[in-house]
């Protein structure tokens, strides 16, 4: 808990308890912890972060995550590349692969014909970006998405790619970016998490990724600006339901009367952990009311819940968690972090592609028209993308159409960003002219995230956090931030 | 960069002028002037090779103190002849240092006490926990009016903390009540907390010893090895599971066991070590040994789809080697991997000499070799029992006689050419996604649960077939079945040593397939000066070593992890760093004293224990007052008791031991206690599924619930990851450790059954409020406490008979008997009045 919030909470109370010398009720003690537990009235809400930031003005707020483990096609999506028809079946040129490694499941493979796109390609909007057919509805909102196409990254599994995504480092353990900002920014909102993650898959369940708890992991920072993720079934945070048989008011009734017993335990002992503790009870008991009122859709309009697509009242489905992203970010949830399973297509390309791309395809689109009209998107940082591409060249053998795929791929992949002061409308960088090496303004995963944080208004070699004797930071000693992308 | 130069004579005149009025002024080098050096200045003139500029190391005294050019880095007593001090104060852009673009800048008071540093003869000293613990001489306590200083100073530790508080002006606390006093020690030596009837024993027992005794029965508990394998564990990154994709399940718990053993029989740490490290290279090494080097086989372990083996191999050997260091030298490696360390004389060369001595056992990197899908990998120590392996076969069987009947369904459903596979019916190779591989192509009996999951919703509703699909899910429930009792087969990771040894070579950046071509062979860090001798080092020749006298840091990391147990905080905060940038301790000597102590003691940590909680410092109360609150907010003086929130696992066990609940069978396979359902199955895509336990097995003790690696146990909050060693563990306050305590079925059911223990003492509320109260806390409640909950009950009482059918729910949530005839309105109000005693703060913390 902050310092400051801290002393105000010791105040209050000190204050409250000290002219009522316990005669006053627990009512009114429920009232004022209840309505404005830490301040002045109109004192805004929220958990301040640290001191010094933002470094700067921030362009947004917050970030929504839209994360696609297993690593979409870029050739088959964005980066339409006509030399992959014309080349399909031919072996791909070995200056292009220039020896490059590849997971074990090509690295063997000697015949690495290249593989036509599967998909049509057509230019839309205003801008003329490029995009599959498999994405009618994000086509139709490309002027609102800067798309960038020149991605490049060093992992070729997927564990630690998204890792290194999240992270900054291959190696599980470190802070993800959610849990930096949180760290750094503090919260907007004390009823809820200020990092959330929620995740979903594809119906089929094709693909075994699994959703490591790392992605979202405080690495050395104190767990509590850990994410938390919000459960697919059953209550969204773990234990947020009161138990069979205790009402909200018998619960109200016990948590008056624990801080009142807790408070005269601070006055004995002066540990001013027990008005965190005091404070942590009522942030639980906030938290009881806001969820289920965040998971709440009854009031959504008819039009919206189409827009989201006939998914979104399945609670744990990309399309449900995208309507819940956009919930989040109105009550002021610093980092949402939407991750999606199910891209992986070493053998089922032809099949899978499309499934998952209409599981995600609405839900994506409708979230950035959801923000927009709400006025949500300007300082709200959308990104939607895997942890690395898949191979213009065919994993499978030419003949078995049935079982096509596309190895992990990490030298040129694409992904697609919106609001939070990026520029609309754009395509950015460039990869060869079979999509395999990234050549045209390269953006390296640390640019990305130096990028980010620069939107929230961070200098990302200045936020740091001195661990084992270094001091560590979200894009290790690298990233620069791309100002070509931003508004 | 830093090219030496002279400064202008005015303010070499200035300098020189201040000097002496100064120069008597001690400063600790180590704990004042190293740690801004090597803040400051040791990324570009440290031990880094690759980063150093200008030749010049400031980490080292030929450095620090060197001559070239005319030019003297440091010169003893005269800042106006030093050029760092030169450097540090220049006005020119290409000269300050640290340059003007360097993140890290000196504070201008870091820059004045440099100066006088350098003013009082810039004494010097390797950095102080590379230097061997020397015992000091106890210091003399001053003496205090009002003081009964038998009372404060117990034993030599009190002598120390003693005379650093006179120092700063400040005087111990009272001793801490006797209840409150009993249940600290109790918790922190048995984990779990007095009885009331042991209250009261021991409020009564006038003897003068009557505490000594208490410690020595508690020492003597066999709870006691349950309660101190819980941070071991943490640290040598326990779990019943292998994590990454599939998650396999391991059975390690019979070297968990081993641990609680060990600690219990008081094995001397330098054993204790030696045999988890080596123990399978010991001469004539029994099995005892063999299963203590399950010690390196904890780690996590990638078996991922598309992994290269050798990958996996070589973080293992990383983790290894990391997991060594950071528990026995508390130096961080890690940074070594790639480059020489950039703070400590650790370097690259010194990293993969210690990764050769990892580097020779004969595990592959690939996860077959086990057996079935368990996640034991070779080698094991195979401890299976015949029931065990009944039960495989017996499962076995199962699988042929559905695989049969699946066999001659599917004859008819996918036609074929006799004695062709499924594979050849064109029908069958319609089917989506990888199923005409795993599924057709694949003999039934020898199908996967991968292949089934994907299969079933496919005949279930994509292409819908009734009875196919009850086949497939028959199957699927005996293919599970039998791998649950291949993975419960016993076989423990142990270590074993190649017969040829291998050879290392340093790698690139930690890369596994850029071998450099130095090759290393296995040796004591250069930094430790072990004695040249040249050979290769093994890994018994390294744990040897560890807790020789050569090293200077075993003993030291391991009574400040002992500290931090019992404190809260160790002496050195940064309990994972003892290098240059970690924090220097607080009570520097204490440590020294009692690390010099624990080894003369033939690493007796019985003793050590012993002697931390007879000293009148532990036993302080922990009341505090806003000043002291002020003076010392982390209470790192200690001129008060500790305080502070238990870890999880401890205040779950407390709620089972208050309840009554706790069951203390000891030992054995893991168990899964309440966890809300579908959080394996969503981590996992449906492939494991928890299967709770029931009756006893829901109370034992934390130690003994299962750990998947992926999504470790929920009803435990910050705990350690399991996934890489970890000896600190945090402590913060989270809305959602509330909602554990106050919701998780644990705990309520912890609180029902309480309630019925209070409900079954006697008819008058008081006095269960009382029972209650101590049954938890070990005090009975003040009057304003009391009427506080009796005002409370007064009021559940009324909400519960407004709601009798909510009454019914509280008082029987949980699967533990209750007793019949308990009117639920009273029952549900207690329930509800015991859930609120669990979460008092008091309740929470170790006071």
């Amino acid at each position: 808990m902050n310092p400051h919030h801290e002393a105000s909470a010791l105040y209050t109370r000190r204050q409250f308890f000290g002219r009522s010398a316990f005669g006053l009720g627990t009512a009114a003690l429920a009232s004022l912890l209840g309505r404005d537990a830490f301040g002045a009235a109109g004192a805004r809400r929220g958990v301040p972060g640290l001191p010094d930031l933002p470094h700067f003005a921030p362009k947004a707020k917050r970030v929504i995550y839209l994360f696609q483990n297993g690593a979409p096609s870029h050739v088959d999506l964005f980066d339409y590349k006509p030399k992959l028809r014309e080349w399909h079946g031919r072996q791909i040129p070995d200056e292009v692969v220039g020896g490059k490694r590849f997971s074990t499941m090509t690295g063997g493979q000697t015949a690495r014909p290249v593989l036509g796109e599967i998909t049509q390609f057509k230019q839309h909007g205003k801008s003329g970006a490029w995009v599959s057919s498999f994405l009618p509805r994000m086509a139709e909102i490309s002027d609102d998405l800067c798309f960038v196409k020149s991605m490049h990254t060093e992992a070729v599994n997927h564990a630690p790619a998204i890792t290194f995504f999240l992270t900054g480092s291959e190696m599980a353990g470190r802070p993800s970016m959610g849990a930096w900002l949180s760290y750094g920014l503090g919260s907007e909102t004390e009823d809820l998490p200020a990092f959330v993650v929620m995740t979903s898959r594809d119906k089929e369940a094709s693909c075994g990724q699994i959703f490591y708890d790392f992605y979202w992991g405080s690495g050395f920072l104190p767990t509590k600006y850990q994410g938390v993720a919000f459960r697919g079934s059953g209550d969204p945070v773990l234990y947020l339901s009161n138990p069979a048989g205790m009402s909200r008011e018998v619960r109200r009734g016990l948590l008056d009367d624990l801080a009142h017993l807790n408070d005269i335990k601070r006055h004995d002992f002066a540990d001013p952990e027990i008005a965190t503790r005091i404070a942590q009870y009522e942030m639980a008991y906030r938290m009881q009311t806001s969820v289920p009122d965040l998971t709440d859709f009854s009031k959504e309009s008819a039009e919206t819940l189409a827009m989201y697509g006939p998914d979104v009242q399945r609670q744990g489905s990309y399309a449900y968690n995208c309507l819940m992203a956009r919930r989040l970010a109105e009550r002021g949830v610093r980092f949402i972090q939407v991750m999606h399973a199910g891209w992986d297509q070493h053998r089922n390309l032809n099949t899978q592609l499309k499934i998952q791309c209409d599981d995600v395809d609405a839900p994506s689109a409708a979230l950035i028209r959801d923000l927009k009209q709400r006025g949500l998107l300007d300082d709200t940082l959308v990104i939607w993308g895997g942890e690395f591409g898949r191979t213009p060249f065919l994993q499978g053998k030419i003949e078995d159409t049935k079982q096509w795929g596309r190895d992990h791929h990490p030298y040129a992949f694409s992904l697609w960003m919106a609001g939070g002061g990026v520029k609309p409308g754009m395509s950015y960088g460039a990869s060869d002219e079979f999509g395999f090496n990234a050549v045209q303004n390269k953006i390296h995963v640390h640019d990305l995230q130096a990028t980010i944080l620069h939107q929230l208004g961070i200098n990302h070699e200045k936020l740091t956090f001195k661990f084992q004797g270094r001091n560590f930071r979200l894009t290790d000693v690298h990233g620069r931030v791309v100002s070509d992308l931003l508004a | 960069m830093m090219r030496l130069r002279s400064l202008p004579c005015l303010a070499l005149a200035v300098l020189g002028f201040a000097v002496s009025a100064r120069a008597a002024e001690v400063i600790d080098f180590n704990r004042q002037i190293l740690p801004i050096l090597s803040d400051a200045c040791f990324h570009c003139h440290g031990p880094d090779a690759a980063t150093r500029e200008a030749k010049l190391r400031l980490d080292q005294r030929e450095g620090l103190f060197r001559t070239r050019n005319d030019l003297t880095v440091v010169t003893p007593g005269r800042p106006d002849a030093s050029e760092l001090y030169a450097r540090i104060t220049s006005k020119e852009e290409d000269e300050i240092m640290p340059p003007p673009a360097a993140k890290r800048q000196l504070t201008a008071a870091e820059t004045e006490l440099l100066r006088r540093w350098i003013a009082a003869g810039a004494t010097w000293g390797a950095h102080w926990s590379f230097q061997k613990p020397v015992r000091p001489a106890v210091p003399a306590v001053p003496e205090r009016s009002g003081w009964d200083s038998a009372q404060r100073v117990r034993n030599p530790l009190d002598a120390f903390i003693q005379a650093r508080l006179a120092a700063e002006r400040l005087g111990p606390s009272p001793a801490a009540p006797r209840a409150a006093l009993l249940r600290r020690v109790t918790l922190d030596l048995t984990g779990l907390p007095p009885t009331p009837a042991e209250v009261t024993a021991f409020e009564s027992d006038r003897r003068p010893d009557a505490y000594e005794r208490v410690v020595d029965r508690l020492l003597a508990s066999p709870r006691y090895g349950e309660r101190w394998a819980w941070e071991w564990l943490d640290l040598a990154r326990y779990a019943d599971t292998s994590g990454f994709q599939g998650d396999p399940e391991r059975t390690m718990w019979p070297w968990r066991d081993w641990v609680v053993n060990a600690l219990n029989a008081n094995q001397p740490y330098d054993q204790f070590t030696i045999e988890q490290l080596a123990g399978d290279l010991l001469p004539n090494a029994t099995k005892e040994q063999k299963l203590a080097s399950g010690f390196h086989r904890n780690n996590m372990f990638n078996g991922e789809g598309g992994r290269i083996a050798e990958e996996t191999r070589v973080e293992n050997v990383f983790d290894r080697v990391e997991t060594t260091a950071t528990v026995w030298l508390g130096v961080t490696f890690t940074c070594a991997r790639c480059h020489d360390h950039k703070y400590d004389p650790i370097t690259q060369r010194d990293y993969y000499a210690l990764y050769d001595i990892f580097n020779q056992m004969s595990e592959t990197g690939s996860a077959s070799g086990g057996g079935g899908r368990s996640g034991a990998v070779a080698p094991v120590l195979d401890m299976s029992t015949d029931a065990e392996r009944e039960r495989v076969k017996k499962a076995t069987a199962k699988i042929e006689a559905v695989a049969a009947e699946v066999e001659a369904f599917e004859l008819k459903k996918f036609p074929r050419p006799a004695g062709k596979t499924a594979f050849d019916s064109p029908v069958a190779q319609q089917l989506p996604g990888n199923l005409p591989v795993t599924l057709a192509k694949t003999a039934p009996n020898r199908r996967g649960v991968d292949a089934l999951l994907e299969a079933i919703p496919h005949f279930k509703s994509t292409d819908p077939d009734p009875v196919y699909t009850a086949l497939l899910q028959k199957l699927l429930a005996a293919v599970r079945a039998r791998d649950a009792a291949n993975n419960a087969i016993t076989k423990v990771m142990i270590m074993d040593e190649l017969p040829k040894p291998r050879d290392t070579f340093m790698l690139t950046r930690g890369n596994y397939e850029a071998k450099t071509d130095v090759r290393v062979t296995g040796a004591i860090p250069a930094v430790f000066q072990a004695p040249p001798g040249g050979q290769r080092l093994n890994r018994l020749e390294l744990a040897r070593w560890l807790v020789s006298p050569e090293n200077p840091l075993a003993a030291r990391v391991t009574v400040n992890r002992a500290w931090q147990a019992f404190f809260g905080t160790g002496f050195v905060k940064t309990a994972e760093d003892f290098g240059v940038q970690g924090e220097p301790p607080v009570h520097p000597a204490l440590l020294d004293w009692l690390s010099v102590e624990l080894v003369e003691s033939g690493w007796n940590m019985k003793a050590l224990h012993r002697l931390i909680v007879t000293s009148a410092t532990y036993r302080q109360s922990s009341r505090a007052t806003p000043e002291l609150i002020e003076r010392d907010p982390e209470n790192r003086l200690l001129a008060r008791g500790p305080r502070f929130r238990m870890p999880s696992w401890m205040i779950r066990d407390q709620a089972l031991a208050a309840a009554g609940l706790l069951n203390e069978t000891r030992g054995g396979p893991a168990v899964k206690p309440y966890q809300p359902p579908g959080l394996w199955e969503e981590a996992t895509f449906g492939k494991k599924t928890y299967q709770q336990d029931h009756g006893e097995a829901l109370y034992r003790r934390s130690l003994y619930v299962f750990w998947r690696r992926i999504v470790g146990p929920t009803t435990f909050f910050d705990a350690g990851v399991r996934q890489t060693c970890t000896v600190k563990i945090a402590r913060t306050n989270t809305p959602l450790h509330a909602l554990v305590t106050l919701n998780d079925p644990a705990y309520v059911e912890a609180a029902r059954v309480l309630a019925q223990r209070v409900l079954a003492e006697g008819p008058a509320d008081a006095a269960r409020i009382d029972r209650a109260f101590q049954l938890v806390t070990a005090r009975g409640p003040t009057a304003a406490e009391r009427s506080v909950l009796e005002g409370r009950l007064a009021r559940l009482r009324t909400q519960f008979a407004a709601d009798n059918a909510a009454a019914q729910q509280l008082a029987s949530s949980g699967e533990a008997p209750r007793p019949a005839g308990l009117d639920p309105i009273e029952h549900a109000a207690w329930t509800a009045l015991c859930s609120l005693i669990l979460n008092l703060d008091e309740s929470l913390s170790k006071e």
